[in-house]
Parts: C-alpha cells; structure tokens; sequence
C-alpha cells in the first residue's frame, strides 16, 4: 500500500496565450455551453426478493457504502394519546436491540468499524441509514437489516429513552424560534394530527408493545424503498441483501387517511410572551401543495418577494435598505400531502417589530399589484435552471430524492421535465399566483417577544400593535404539566 | 486596452499526491508571484465547481476596542467595488464621504463627550439621513450576490472564524471565471458602502445570539477561560464595539490583511487544471503582494489556580469542566483527541427524544446516562485552535432524580482520576483511530467540505496536516492518554462553570 509522500512531482502546465483577455466587467464574459441531463431513476431502479424496491448506484471513488431504509410512516401516523411514541421509536429502534443482540452491542460493533447507523422520525416518513467502509459492508448490512427487521425495544432502554424524553420536555419553550414556529402551524392547522405535540402524560401512555404493534404495522417490505450507493457491484450487493430479506412478509399496510379541511383562523395579530430584546414574526396563512399545478410558478414567484436571499424584494427592503434584521424572507414551506405554509419571516429588535411587520405587508401587496421587472424574472428562472445540477451531486441523495418520487406517488420525470415547467413562467403567471396564494385578508401574524416595548414601536411605527389588527395574546403550554404558562 | 497574458512557456503546478493508508487526498497546487496560493481537487461528477476564498484573519487579529471587525468587514465585502454595486463611482464617492463626516460629528458629541448635545445629534443624525437617502440613486443593491446567483450560484455566503474569514460559492464549470473576476476584484477595490446600516444588521445578529438561550453566560464563560489572548472575545464582538465601529477601522483592517499572499483560493469539482491556473494568474496575478502579517503576540498565560463561574436563565441545568490545552500541531493534541473520542462519542443532546440510534458508546454516556442514570446527556470534546487549545467535559443532570451538577461535577473527576491511573482499553483506542480514518473517508465524497477543510488548513499549517494529524491519531497509545490526562486535567488548570435553569435572561 502507498504510504505518505509529498510534493512527488511537479507537472508544467502549458498556459497558452490565446483567448485569455483581460476583462473589465462581468457582462463582457462569455461562457462556453454547458449540457447537462439529470440521471434518469429507471436506471437505478431495482426489485429485490419480496418485491422490495430500491434505487441503486454504484460509485466506486470512496471505499465506502451509503445504505437508506425510507419508510412509510411518521409521526403523522401516532394514535392521539400517544403523542412522541416517534421520538420513542427514533431513540428506542437501535438501542432496544434485536431478537439476537443487545443495543449497545450493535451499537458498539457500528462505532468499532467507525461506521453510522442512525433512525430517524419525519412527520411521513422514518429512515434508518447506514454508512461503512466497503471492507465492513457484509458486517454493516447484517447489522442494518436485523436492527430494520428484528428490533426487540428491549424495557430496560426503552425506559431510558422515555425517561430522557421527559426531561427534554423542560427545553420545549427555551427557543423563540421553536415556539414561533411551532405555535404558528398550531393556528393554521387548528386541531389536526399534523399539530399534536408530545406531553409529559402521552410519554407516559406509551409502552414498549406499542413500539412493536407500529413496527410490524409500517416495517415491512411493501412499505419500505432501500436505496444504496457507493463501491460495491449492484448485483453482488442485490444478493447479499436477498440472503437477508428472503423470508420477511408482513401485512398488508393500511396507510391512516386525515382531513385536508382546516380552519380559518382570524387575521389579526397573537403575540407571545418571551422576555427576549427582538420579536420573532411569522405573518401568512396556509399555502398549497407541492404537486399543484401552480408549484414551479409560485417558486419563481417567491424567489422574488422574498425567498431569493439577497436579489428579494423583502431583504431589500428590511435588511439592506433598513438594517432592520439579519434574517427576513418568506417561503413556502412544503409537506406530503397537505398544503405547506406561507410566511414572511424577520426578527428585528422590539421596537422596530411594527415597522418591519409593515415593510413585509407592503411587499405583499405591491407583488399582487404589478407584475414584477424582466430583470427580476431573469434572476430568478436563471437561478433556478443554472443551480439544477447541484442536487445531484451526492449519489446517495440522488437515490433517496428518487425513492421520496416513488414513495411519494410523484411523477418520476419531475426532474427530468423541471427546468421547463421553470423556463414556461411568465410576469403575468407571476402575477397570478401572487394574487392567488397570497391573501391579505387572511394574514395572520405571530410574535414572539417582549409585549411591552414591540407595543410601543418606534421613531419610524409606533404602536400599539392593535393597528396591524385585532390582538390576540397566546399563552403556552407548559408540556410536563400540560398547564397554561401564565 | 486588452492587456493579453504572454505566460508563454509555464506555469508550474506542484502535485501534491498525499495518502493516509490506502486513500489518497490529490490535491494540486500553484502559487502566484504575489504569494497567493491556488489549490484544486478535481471530482468528476456533475459539471460543478465549488470555489472558495480564505483569508488568514479573524477576530483574533482584533484588540479591545475594534472587537467585531473582522465579521463586519466580512458583510461589507458584500457592499460593493469600484466596478461593482454601483452606477457613478465618482458620484457616489463624494456622497460617502460627507456621509462619513457627520457620522463622525455625530459619535464625537454621542460617545466622546459624557455631556454630548441631544439636538445637536439629532440635526446631525437628519442631515446624514438624507446624505444616506441621496446615495441610494447611485447604489447597485447587493449586486454581487444577484450576479452569482443569476449564474446558478449555490452555497453563496461567507463567514468570519477566530482565526479565517472564507467567501464562498459553487458555480456550474463553466462559470468559475465569474468568481475569479468578483473575489479579486474585491480583494483590491472593495468600497464599504451601506456602512452603516449594514452595521445595524450586525447588531441584530448579536442580539438573535443574545435570545439563545444561555448564550450571555457561554460568553462570559470563554472570555474568564481565555482571559489574555484575543481569544477572550466572541467573533460577533462586544456590543459598545459594534456601536462604535467606524469605516476608518475596517479599511485599515482590509488594507493590512486583504492581501493576495494572505488568501488562499481552492477548486474542487469538475475542473480544468490548466484552464483554472491561467484564469487565476490573469486574475489573481495582477494584484500586488502586499507586506508581510505578523501573527498574534499574545498567547494564553498559565492559569495557576482554578476558576469557578455560576450563572442562571432559561436554559438547561448543566455542568461544563474546562482545561487549557495545547494548540493544533502539538504533539499532545493526537492523545487528548483520542480521550475525547473515548469519552464523549456520541451522548449529546440528540434533540427531542433523547439519542437517535448510533453512537452513545462514550464512557461518560454509558457511565452517567445508562448504568447510573444520573445525566440526560455527557460528553467530551477537544479543541485544538491555532494558538490555545481547551479540552471541555459537559454534562446536564437528571432533574426528575434530584440529581444537581455538583454530583455530576464528582462523577466526571472520579473519572478523570481513574484515567490517570488505569488509562483506557486497547479496543477503545482502536475505535477511535478507525474512526478517525472512516469520518476522514466520508469527508471526501462532499466538495464543500473537502474546500473547507483543505482551504482552511492551508492557511495554518499547510493542507497536508489534514493527513499527518491522522497519522499523529494512529500513533496513540495507552500510555500517551495516562500522560495527558496526568498533565493537563488538574484543578489549577480548570474552570467549572454551573448553570441553573430559572426564567428571565
């Protein structure tokens, strides 16, 4: 094997002379054509033994393997009353062991190898992941697929990670922008599985055997898309993995169905007590799904209000216009599903919070009002035909945004037909979503700060907080006690 | 006028071709004849190529009183050149510079003078309102960014540490002329418009730190813990020194660093070496070296007694054990890295829901958090920097059990001292050295990553650490982890800190 030695050789390189004018400024480069064709998932997909699909890639440039369970179900599917059996099951999955090995035995053997193996909870979906050394992979992919198969959610852990979870209740409401964040879907969704929070009481709720009921609900073969990347051959790989899933069944799965009907909150302002020295704002209402028709345009569309950092209209405005903030936007957030939510987002100290607020419902209307310039169009489609490229840089997530397609019932030409549903918008389409998604009379706005000063305003807005519309004052709950935090 | 480059025979690009066991780091280097040093790792892959600017400075190039200034200066190379974000430079210049002169009527009546004149300020503070509005004609708004990102530029930012500053974005491959032309523009003519109100932006980064919660006492932590060296201070900088800033202390500041044999530029991805040498030499060659940059003088004294700090706010119960170690390259750092490994893999906070999977095989986790149950999370972290080094014990108690961070405090020294006499097992080496090779493996499949740390060690103690610190961490032995602790875990060397959770800041 090679062993450390440096600066071997020096290679001259030829600069030749032609061609390398001196520019003065950017608009007299000229690039050369770049093509580029995302991958095409057909050529990854694969079915393993028990009709077990998996996208898969080989990339022999590190001696390493990338292995992903995703699977289908999140903490969307948790009975009510047993709020946080996700966040159980993410801490308790590995650590509970399996039929044949305790927890930390596995976990012990994954650390030895320097490898990851790791659960996590989505609101949809769960992922158990690996990644080893390609000399360990016949050791790593034992150890994932009994951990996926066989977990024991053995008591003495499984009463440690509940345990743990408890106290981490107490950090529930440190964090403005958790609370923000957090309190805000609670108004937009209303009462609905997608708002439900773990408490001290549902923790208590939950059993080891309700661990092993959701696992062999959701962990079965027809539930679960693998994906892999990374150096080993596909059809070496395709049968070690067959040796391990030959004889796993399981039931037909039985996905839960939710209402898509959500309330209408009332617009006007819900203030929340922090002694803290800025307001953390959210203002905005329910948005759309990401399968609309309507997606690509209003992504163009919120790239120029405030969703394309420094080149938007709103960090003009509040930032570098007023120095009101550090961060600002809006953005529409997106979820399987459901319809994600709209917001325009700043937090600037108290005093300027009513000025801020008003600078951002500015924005609003004036992108319903006019059609945005060629200039701003221009950014925003070249931003996002130019980036395209960069979310397939890493095979492994290449894999898994193939898989998610799959999971998700999406079409799977999206990428392939994405820059042209970009390159197809329009000012006047612009100008049509804008009036579409974003609705004035239906803004609510959240603040998390200091009542008093964000009150009173400033030199530029002065309060009371009354003028932006009816207040509304939020207490929180308090999740070890459930009590109302006064 | 054209000026064409007549590089006629060669540029010299030194292949520097390192492994650490069977994995190579192939990177390619040139230096320009001012000094500047241009570093490429090619990936094929998707036609992209992430370009980085690193210079060598940070807050610990600030004193007292200009605290801040580096990260400040990092926004405003963001504000524009004399080529860019801007319509009329002549114009505009002669409006900044009134703009500059009232501003600094106003802090000398504001912040000279205990008495200053309230309506003297105000007249002042109207007259610069509207020399700021009138500029607003001739500003190109944020035009650097808007011309990377029109370009497909992703992973656009900057940031500011103690020891660097790096500018950074990732541009389809036929693009990285784009960034050659902006980074060295700026590295020679960057105009700090906006001062003024981007120095207000500063202010509230500072204060989203301030709101998390605990930060006001971490920062009084490290600054009793690096009590000389200008490590004392945190990269945002004290408030009164951001208030008070001027745009005088920022182009002293970029003339003495923002120099080309001060900054190294790296290319990872989809490149053409050749290609990428000749623009760098067109680009970064024309601008002059400038004088040589002494390093820091002021290094951490020796403590000689132990410190204690009790603080309380909205944030967890917790106790933290600090000591003063030695710096990156020391022979010491490869064992305290391998005990801390031991220690504290794993075991951290893990969010809502306590430890997601892997990991949690630390000592202190497996000691404190399972078998005794004492703590929600223990762990262990050592932190070699360019000229000081702290090796951290951090541990937050379980509250239902009644358990307070004194015991926890006990637990970590029982533990200490057990090190110190027995040292750790043969396997608990291993699993960090293997570790230690497989994360250096997984390092590599991300360019951003790799810009990072390679751009980063360059400009200490050159790129190839990367691979001698993991030989170093290979070397280790039981005796190397007995030594260390022995030598550097005492109280005279320590600082406890105990932070109780109340309400208010």
């Amino acid at each position: 094997m090679k062993k450390i030695f440096s600066l071997i050789f020096g290679v001259c390189v030829l600069v030749l002379a032609s061609g390398l004018a001196q520019i003065q400024k950017p608009g007299d480069l000229k690039y050369p054509v770049l093509k580029y064709d995302p991958p095409d998932p057909k050529a990854f997909r694969t079915v393993l033994a028990g009709g077990l699909r998996a996208y898969v890639q080989e990339d022999h440039s590190l001696p390493a393997v990338n292995i992903s369970a995703l699977v289908n179900f999140g903490s969307l599917y948790v009975p009510e009353g047993m709020e946080g059996l996700d966040s159980l099951l993410s801490g308790a999955l590995i650590r509970g062991g399996t039929k044949t090995r305790e927890g930390t035995a596995v976990e012990e053997r994954i650390d030895f190898l320097g490898g990851l193996l790791n659960f996590t909870v989505g609101e949809r979906t769960s992922s158990l992941t690996l990644s080893v050394l390609s000399k360990d992979l016949d050791e790593g992919l034992a150890l994932f697929f009994d951990v996926l198969m066989n977990p024991e959610f053995r008591e003495e852990p499984f009463a440690l990670a509940k345990a743990r979870a408890i106290e981490q209740l107490r950090q529930a409401n440190d964090q403005p922008g958790g609370i923000l964040s957090r309190e805000y879907e609670k108004i937009l969704y209303g009462t609905h599985a997608l708002t439900r929070r773990a408490m001290k009481k549902t923790y208590e709720n939950i059993t080891s055997a309700d661990l092993k009921a959701v696992h062999s609900q959701y962990f079965v073969p027809k539930n679960i898309i693998l994906t892999a990347s990374g150096d080993f051959v596909k059809a070496d790989l395709a049968a070690k993995i067959n040796t391990f899933i030959r004889a796993w069944k399981g039931k037909d799965v039985k996905i839960p169905v939710f209402s898509k009907a959500f309330p209408t909150p009332e617009p006007g302002v819900y203030f929340i007590q922090k002694p803290i020295n800025q307001g953390y704002i959210s203002l905005g209402h329910l948005g759309l799904e990401d399968t609309d028709p309507d997606y690509p345009a209003v992504q163009v569309m919120n790239f120029i209000l405030g969703g394309g950092s420094f080149t938007s209209r709103i960090t003009t405005k509040v930032r570098s216009n007023e120095g009101l903030s550090y961060n600002q936007g809006s953005r529409f957030t997106t979820r399987w599903g459901f319809p994600g939510t709209f917001a325009g987002y700043v937090q600037t100290k108290s005093s300027t919070v009513g000025y801020a607020i008003s600078l951002i419902e500015a924005e609003f209307d004036r992108i319903r009002k006019e059609q945005v310039s060629d200039a701003e169009m221009d950014t925003a489609v070249n931003y996002f035909i130019d980036s395209f490229s960069s979310q397939f840089e890493m095979p492994q997530g290449t894999m898994n945004a193939f898989a998610n397609l799959e999971m998700q019932g999406k079409p799977m030409d999206y990428y392939k037909t994405y820059r042209d549903k970009i390159k197809a918008v329009t000012k006047a389409k612009v100008l049509d979503v804008a009036q579409k998604f974003i609705r004035p009379e239906k803004t609510v706005i959240m603040i998390v700060g200091d009542f008093e000063p964000c009150n009173k305003g400033g030199e530029k807005w002065a309060g009371p907080l009354e003028k932006l519309g009816k207040l509304h004052r939020i207490n929180l709950i308090d999740p070890m006690t459930g009590a109302e935090i006064k | 006028m054209k000026r064409v480059l007549t590089l006629s025979l060669a540029v010299l690009a030194l292949t520097a071709f390192v492994s650490a066991g069977a994995i190579t780091l192939d990177v390619k280097e040139h230096t320009l004849a001012n000094g500047m040093k241009i570093l490429m790792i090619t990936k094929p892959g998707v036609p992209r190529v992430v370009c980085h600017i690193y210079y060598k400075v940070g807050s610990i190039n600030e004193r007292p009183g200009i605290t801040g200034t580096a990260h400040v200066h990092e926004h405003l190379m963001f504000k524009g050149t004399k080529m860019m974000g801007v319509t009329d430079f002549e114009k505009d210049t002669a409006i900044d510079r009134q703009i500059d002169e009232v501003v600094s009527q106003i802090y000398r009546e504001k912040y000279w003078k205990s008495d200053g004149d309230p309506a003297k300020i105000a007249e002042l503070q109207k007259k610069a309102d509207e020399l700021i509005a009138a500029e607003k004609a001739y500003i190109i708004k944020d035009d650097l960014w808007g011309l990377y990102m029109k370009n497909g530029g992703t992973g656009l930012n900057a940031s500011t540490s103690q020891e660097s500053t790096g500018y950074y974005v990732t541009l389809p491959s036929n693009k990285i002329e784009l960034q050659m032309l902006l980074e060295s523009d700026r590295m020679q003519s960057a105009y700090f418009r906006e001062f003024y109100s981007e120095n207000d932006v500063i202010m509230e980064e500072r204060r989203l730190s301030e709101n998390s919660p605990g930060y006001f006492f971490s920062e009084q932590v490290n600054a009793a813990f690096f009590a000389a060296s200008p490590y004392h201070w945190d990269v945002i900088g004290w408030m009164d020194d951001l208030k008070k800033m001027t745009k005088a202390d920022l182009i002293e500041f970029h003339n003495r660093y923002y120099v080309p044999n001060n900054a190294v530029a790296i290319y990872v991805g989809d490149l053409d070496l050749e290609k990428t040498i000749a623009m760098a030499e067109q680009y970064f060659g024309r601008i002059p070296k400038g004088p040589d940059i002494e390093p820091i003088r002021t290094y951490e004294p020796p403590q000689y007694g132990e410190k204690r700090m009790y603080g309380e706010g909205p944030a967890p119960t917790s106790v933290q054990i600090m000591f003063h170690t030695p710096w990156a390259g020391q022979p010491d750092v490869a064992p305290l890295t391998v005990l801390a490994g031991i220690l504290g893999a794993g075991g951290g906070p893990g969010g809502p829901g306590g430890p997601r999977g892997g990991g949690g095989t630390g000592r202190l986790d497996k000691i404190l958090v399972q078998e005794k149950q004492l703590a929600v999370n223990a762990s262990a972290f050592n932190r070699a920097q360019w000229y000081v080094g702290a090796f951290q014990f951090s541990a937050s108690p379980r509250l239902d059990k009644g358990v307070e961070p004194e015991d926890l405090e006990r637990e970590i020294w029982a533990e200490i001292e057990k090190i110190k006499k027995d040292g750790v097992t043969d396997d608990e080496i291993q699993k960090i050295k293997n570790r230690s090779e497989a994360n250096f493996i997984r390092s590599l499949a991300s360019t951003a990553g790799l810009a990072g740390s390679v751009g980063r060690a360059e400009l200490n103690r050159g790129w190839k650490s990367i691979l001698s610190d993991l030989e170093d961490i290979k070397k280790v032995t039981n005796d190397d982890i007995k030594r260390v602790a022995a030598a550097y875990f005492v109280k005279d060397n320590s600082l406890t800190s105990i932070y109780t959770r109340k309400m208010g800041r």
